[in-house]
């Protein structure tokens, strides 16, 4: 029973934090509002027994890479006057609901004709570090090594585009 | 139950596709992309509770290894474009039209 209650607060404040993204006028809001919303992700997926999961998802999502994101805002030093207008914004967030909530409303219906397991949290080895990582490097070895590549890639690409001098 | 899991990461799905589509400031675009991530890495984490297999698990890893490449590399080009043009504005950005 506590596990619903929990679940539906922490579900209620991961939209909560979804919705203030989007309305949020100044990035600094829109980023505080998003943290809100990952630290709830981290809850459920405590919930659902994935700890290695709940645990990254606090330290590389909630940590590395929205305070990278925090850090960029600051660094640029956006001002109110430098935000863009959006004169027509809640003509394209109707348009939106009007294009996106039908394909929502069919997949909630899809995903409510799969069998109504109840959710409780395992206590055994499901989901903890070791066997989440035996499987990483044991079935899914070459996906793991390709991942690596593509971090190499991304932080070449990075400095390159980011760490260049007197190009203007 | 699982399925209460899967609808809401269909509805964190969908508020991020309205965050790319109603914004022009590029963060905020940016994050919502970010959004839309976690929701798939929600549905892959209540799938593999409910089939009790751990593949799902791994495949969170995986995006969220990609979702730190992607946000390197979109900050690396914000600053770049802030840089040239002064502004926020995904408008403003249209380099790439003919």
């Amino acid at each position: 029973m506590l596990t619903t209650y929990l679940f539906f607060g922490l579900a209620l404040l991961a939209v909560l934090g979804a919705l203030g993204l989007i309305i949020f006028k100044h990035p600094m809001n829109g980023a505080m509002s998003f943290v809100v919303t990952l630290i709830s992700l981290a809850g459920l997926y405590a919930l659902l027994s994935a700890k290695l999961i709940f645990a990254i998802q606090l330290i590389v999502y909630a940590g590395a890479i929205m305070s990278l994101i925090v850090f960029i805002i600051m660094f640029l030093n956006i001002q109110e006057k430098d935000l863009p207008l959006d004169p027509n914004r809640w003509f394209y967030v109707a348009g939106g609901i009007i294009v996106v909530g039908p394909i929502a409303g069919l997949l909630i219906n899809i995903s409510r004709t799969l069998p109504a397991t109840e959710v409780t949290v395992f206590d055994d080895g499901f989901g903890s570090v070791k066997e989440v990582g035996q499987l990483l490097f044991t079935q899914w070895l070459l996906p793991f090594e390709i991942v690596s590549i593509l971090l190499l890639v991304a932080l070449v690409g990075a400095v390159v585009l980011a760490g260049k001098r007197g190009v203007n | 139950m699982v399925t209460h899991y899967l609808s809401l990461s269909v509805i964190l799905f969908c508020l991020g596709i309205l965050g790319v589509v109603s914004r022009r400031n590029v963060f905020i675009v940016f994050m919502s992309i970010e959004l839309m991530l976690n929701a798939a890495n929600l549905g892959f984490v209540a799938l593999s509770r409910l089939h009790v297999n751990m593949d799902g698990h791994v495949l969170a890893l995986m995006v969220m290894a990609v979702a730190a490449a992607e946000a390197a590399l979109a900050l690396a080009v914000i600053i770049l474009l802030h840089k040239h043009k002064g502004n926020l504005d995904t408008n403003i950005f249209s380099l790439l039209k003919g």
